[in-house]
């Protein structure tokens, strides 16, 4: 009860976030420039046309009416037309995030898979003088690199040199999964390295923080075996930070993923997003970079439930706190 | 008081080695980035000592002046979030109420946006350009560090000397300054060079997808995304500038990790 509670008091003021971050887009569309009228008739349009367009798009409206019209437009899902193509937005960015949520999933299983273990193992074996160097070097690179660097040479690499992975020619993942598989292990490996590096450092400081604990000393004085100490007394009590960082992780992710996608030309939501700019195409960077935001902001809702319930106390200090 | 450990100090020498680098460009070191010095995409060389470009430019040149505008760029936007982040965190922090509120509220709808799309945004209001650049990384880098100064100014607020200064009738201006600002400083300073290695990932990559520094001045991104059109005959027009904005981040972070090892120092045992 108490963590529904402290739930609910975080899902909440995750919703005005998300309110806020629509009306932080909306202002920031209406200051773009370049006028919607002119963007859409040229610049040899007439008076008379330019009212008439803005009296059918609503733009003669007051501005907080027409936030108004666009929010509960977006909360149907209706995500406006593509000024560009006149296509549904909607449609085209329904059509394209199932290339982003597998690229941002695989990449978050790489760093759970292999950030987890190395950040476990780094930090047991630890050695409290000095050392190290060469690991922090390792680890220090893999959140040193931007994906835009990375990624580019891994295209000329694997372009120039016949590897066995493919760069480009992506297929859809319902027509050939093995072959979709084949083009998404580079991408997704890409954008997995820094992500991979900063779940292992985060891990590592959990565990050292938890090493300390008397009650892992007490365990040490029982003569429990490390590997036995790790999994009963340190993995959970180690948890909360690394699976919050999960949650951010993702947020940084969905940004790395529009890099990645950008350079290996795949048809994702963030190239959608890099194009549409480029053409000043206003709905779509509108709905995208809500989409984006508005991913993260529920993921972290989630996280927040998911670490409520690894960490029963967290309900309970916000009942006495308030 | 503990000395920075072998690894920062070589973070900071590499850093003294960009810096004397991009310097170096300013009074034509290295060669007029603009003149054409011999055949087009012609490997490392005696004469272009990083290969040549699409139109027989040395590379060498363009990736000096390429580091000191990422540099130049990516350290005023730092010392504009650190300024912002201290004012905004110590009185937030110091004050809380409906004050603390609402900076908080602020900076967790900045802090809601991945930083690169962050960027993106902030590219299409302004146009693509420096000053796109330079807010950007502002924005991108302003929520996490307020966040830390207001944990760190909360803290101190409750000290016994911040108490004694205010019973001592200090005014509110001298306690915020001479009293929490110097004990919320290892905090910003920690969270200025991590900030700083986030603005050159955030200034290349912008300058990358064409929103940021705009050719043809050079800038590590610009760099990297007008080589990636020659890529494949000419490698060295990405692997250039790609070390070099490799290595600018990784001494940015490890001189980081050695001031805050060096801030709060932390104990380890062993498992048997």
């Amino acid at each position: 009860m108490r963590l529904l509670m402290w739930w609910s008091g975080r899902a909440l003021s995750s919703a005005a976030t998300l309110l806020g971050v629509s009306v932080l887009i909306f202002a920031a569309v209406r200051l773009m420039p370049g006028g919607f009228a002119e963007t859409v008739l040229g610049p040899f349009a007439t008076a008379e046309q330019k009212a008439e367009l803005a009296a059918r798009y609503g733009l003669d409206q007051a501005v907080f009416l027409q936030y108004g019209h666009w929010l509960s437009a977006v909360a149907g899902g209706d995500f406006g037309v593509s000024m560009i193509s006149r296509q549904p937005v909607g449609a085209e960015l329904l059509a394209r995030l199932p290339v982003t949520a597998e690229l941002t999933v695989l990449a978050v299983l790489a760093s759970v898979l292999a950030g987890v273990p190395l950040g476990v193992l780094t930090a047991v074996r630890a050695r409290p003088e000095g050392g190290g160097a060469a690991g922090r070097l390792l680890s220090g690179l893999g959140v040193s690199v931007p994906e835009f660097v990375l990624g580019s040479l891994v295209v000329f690499v694997f372009s120039r040199y016949a590897l066995g992975l493919k760069v480009g020619s992506w297929v859809p993942l319902t027509q050939d999964p093995a072959a979709n598989l084949a083009t998404m292990i580079l991408p997704a490996a890409v954008l997995s390295v820094f992500s991979i590096s900063v779940t292992a450092r985060t891990t590592r400081d959990a565990v050292m923080g938890v090493l300390v604990e008397p009650y892992v000393t007490a365990a040490v004085g029982r003569g429990e075996s490390p590997w036995f100490i790790v999994r009963h007394h340190i993995l959970r009590n180690a948890a909360t930070p690394v699976v919050t960082l999960i949650g951010t992780t993702t947020a940084y992710l969905l940004g790395g993923a529009l890099i990645v996608e950008h350079v290996f030309n795949l048809p994702g939501v963030g190239s959608y997003i890099v194009q549409a700019v480029g053409r000043r195409d206003y709905a779509v960077v509108q709905a995208g970079v809500l989409l984006a935001a508005g991913v993260f902001i529920v993921m972290n809702v989630l996280i927040d439930l998911l670490v409520g319930m690894l960490d029963p106390r967290l309900g309970v200090m916000a009942g006495r706190r308030s | 008081m503990r000395r920075l450990d072998r690894l920062s100090i070589g973070g900071l020498v590499t850093l003294l080695v960009l810096v004397v680098f991009a310097l170096g460009s300013l009074i034509g070191a290295g060669g007029d980035p603009d003149a054409i010095v011999g055949p087009r995409l012609q490997p490392p060389g005696s004469g272009w000592w990083l290969g040549t470009d699409n139109l027989g430019r040395p590379v060498l040149p363009r990736v000096m002046e390429g580091v000191g505008t990422t540099l130049l760029l990516s350290s005023v936007a730092v010392l504009v979030t650190a300024a912002l982040s201290a004012t905004f965190g110590i009185v937030a922090g110091y004050r809380g109420g409906y004050l603390n509120e609402l900076v908080m509220r602020l900076v967790e709808v900045l802090y809601s946006f991945p930083a690169i799309v962050l960027a993106i945004l902030v590219a299409a209001v302004l146009g693509p350009g420096q000053t796109a650049a330079l807010a950007s990384i502002v924005l991108v880098t302003i929520p996490l560090m307020t966040r830390l100064v207001r944990a760190a100014a909360v803290a101190v607020s409750q000290r016994d000397y911040v108490t004694s200064a205010v019973i001592s009738g200090a005014r509110l201006p001298r306690v915020l300054v001479r009293h929490v600002l110097p004990n919320v400083a290892g905090t910003i300073a920690v969270q200025g060079t991590y900030a700083l290695s986030v603005g050159i990932a955030v200034e290349g990559g912008l300058s990358f997808l064409g929103f940021g520094v705009q050719p043809p001045q050079a800038s590590l991104g610009v760099l990297i995304q007008q080589g990636g059109t020659y890529m494949i005959a000419a490698p060295w027009l990405i692997l250039g500038p790609g070390v070099v904005l490799v290595a600018a981040i990784l001494a940015i972070n490890v001189v980081g990790d050695g001031l805050r090892d060096r801030l709060e120092p932390r104990e380890t045992r062993t498992l048997t």
